[in-house]
């Protein structure tokens, strides 16, 4: 099996609460992977640790080891932008930059390339790509122009799916990218979720547990900062091997 | 309906921008008005009641007082990054400053103007003779009134100097971080998650987005040093000499000015909330 991200006995405290208790776990690569488990329970921290954005809030402290794509990110010389580059992530409110549609796009690949290395036609060509592949050309090609932020919620969301794609990732991460969405909107990012699923490996934090269900290969839960069980979704719902996941799939709580 | 909505948007915009250059309009006529009367007066060889060049003095006053500040609020700026960017919110530093920040910006500024007018107008020594050479209540002669002049290197003008940094620099810095703070986490978090640096997330889309506000809040710290140094003209009016004069141009002059910064400083952040505003979420 081919892993993208292996996490070995990770543990992380903010200040002096640990978030994390040894982790272990093996994401396979080239499909969806789903994070479940009460508020509170580390999910969406073991994501955010996945690109080290965590870092950022300060008072943060990591133990073990995480590798992604067989490189560990906490070696002192993973370059952040890089990591950043290849590991995507996508928010739970969608976050377009308050700039064009066009330029919203562009923004990672800009800050990645020298000023001016992309010309006007490789630009034109690359958004064009980008759109095509969320399915939102045909009703953006328009309104290249106009302010993200000014369009429908779940066009923002799949916007901030597209503007990944031109820095080319192995690995999208999503914290729980459609509970901002009605159920129309949630449906069309899980659609294109599993039409993008072979080229990346999709890690999703959810608290729906249908759409963990529905979209997602392996389950992992967690439970106050420890992973519980990690199997095969169909399995874990149907016979969860564990008291505390079958409480929770069951909604005994949570 | 969509189309409908965004055009009244905009007509209502287009109104607002115009009542606030006619307001502009009204508060910088009378200051071109003075400057006007001034600068007549020194053509007309000024009467012996007015023995001084009023035009220079008066502006290059203004001047000083403008780079003064202008030095102060580009402090007050780069301290509000520095710690609203860098120093983590626990961090002593940061801490420090904020507190100090919170004890000087919330005294209102008029105590300013009247620890510099004390300082001005004070009989104790070498002091006095810096700001009115030869006080009217020296020689009762009102032609020996020699202005009040900030160009001097002598321990008024650092005590002013000081004043003033003391007046302008927790205000910038208070607001300024606030319109840092005003650049939503999620568009830093986006950036960052894009693999920005920190200062491609400041250069790109903080600074960008943080500009109009934090141009009014020096527009407006300086408003409020004006307004204070008016005010001491005013006491100075007040206080010794009968009638309008080339003090109470000053106090005229520095008012108005501030008004004006006041309102524009108004308007920028108008028009940034107009321009931040999302047509399709209203309520966001």
């Amino acid at each position: 099996m081919n892993y993208s991200i292996e996490a070995e006995n990770l543990n992380l405290w903010y200040g002096d609460f640990q978030a994390l208790i040894d982790v272990n776990v093996k994401i396979p690569h080239g499909q969806i992977t789903s994070l479940i488990g009460p508020s509170g329970c580390g999910k969406s921290t073991l994501l955010r640790c996945f690109n080290r954005v965590n870092e950022r809030y300060g008072n943060v402290t990591t133990e073990g080891k995480i590798e992604v794509l067989g490189k560990n990110i906490y070696d002192t010389d993973v370059s952040l932008p890089e990591l950043r580059k290849a590991v995507g992530m996508v928010f739970q409110r969608p976050n377009p930059l308050p700039i064009s549609v066009y330029e919203n796009i562009l923004f990672g690949l800009r800050i990645h390339s020298p000023m001016r290395s992309i010309t006007k036609a490789d630009a034109d060509a690359i958004v064009e790509e980008a759109l095509k592949s969320v399915f939102l050309w045909t009703d953006l090609k328009d309104k290249l122009k106009a302010r993200a932020t000014s369009l429908q919620l779940e066009q923002q969301q799949k916007l901030c799916i597209a503007r990944l794609l031109p820095l080319k990732p192995k690995i999208i991460l999503m914290d729980e990218p459609c509970s901002a969405l009605d159920a129309k909107g949630t449906r069309a990012v899980e659609e294109l979720m599993e039409i993008l699923a072979g080229t990346y490996t999709f890690v999703i934090v959810t608290h729906n547990m249908a759409q963990a269900r529905r979209v997602s290969k392996e389950c992992i839960f967690m439970f106050l900062g420890e992973l519980i069980e990690h199997r095969e979704t169909q399995s874990l719902f149907t016979d969860p091997q564990h008291e505390k996941t079958s409480d929770y799939v069951h909604m005994r709580y949570g | 309906m969509n189309a409908m909505m965004t055009c009244a948007l905009r007509k209502q915009k287009l109104v607002s921008q115009r009542s606030t250059f006619i307001i502009l309009g009204i508060v910088g006529i009378p200051i071109w008005n003075v400057l006007q009367e001034t600068s007549a007066a020194d053509t007309e060889a000024a009467s012996a009641a007015m023995p001084l060049n009023m035009l220079s003095p008066l502006l290059d006053d203004l001047y000083t007082l403008l780079s003064i500040s202008f030095v102060a609020i580009l402090f007050g700026i780069a301290w509000a990054f520095y710690l609203e960017e860098w120093l983590p919110q626990t961090h002593w530093v940061r801490r420090f400053i904020e507190s100090v920040v919170a004890i000087l910006g919330g005294i209102p500024s008029i105590f300013y103007g009247i620890l510099a007018t004390g300082v001005f107008f004070s009989d104790a020594g070498t002091l006095k003779t810096i700001g009115v050479v030869r006080g009217p209540q020296d020689t009762g002669d009102m032609s020996a009134l020699e202005p009040l002049s900030f160009q001097q290197e002598t321990p008024v003008f650092y005590i002013l100097v000081l004043t003033f940094i003391l007046m302008v620099m927790p205000l910038t810095i208070k607001t300024a971080q606030a319109a840092l703070r005003s650049v939503a986490t999620p568009i830093r978090e986006a950036a960052y998650a894009l693999g920005a640096s920190h200062w491609q997330v400041l250069k790109k889309q903080v600074i960008p987005i943080a500009l109009t506000r934090i141009l009014a809040t020096g527009c407006r710290a300086m408003s409020s040093a004006l307004a204070t140094v008016a005010l001491i003209f005013g006491i100075y009016t007040w206080q010794y000499t009968n009638g309008p004069g080339e003090m109470s141009n000053r106090f005229v002059l520095f008012l108005g000015s501030a008004l004006f910064l006041s309102i524009f400083s108004s308007v920028l952040i108008k028009l940034d909330a107009s321009a931040s505003a999302d047509p399709t979420h209203p309520t966001r």
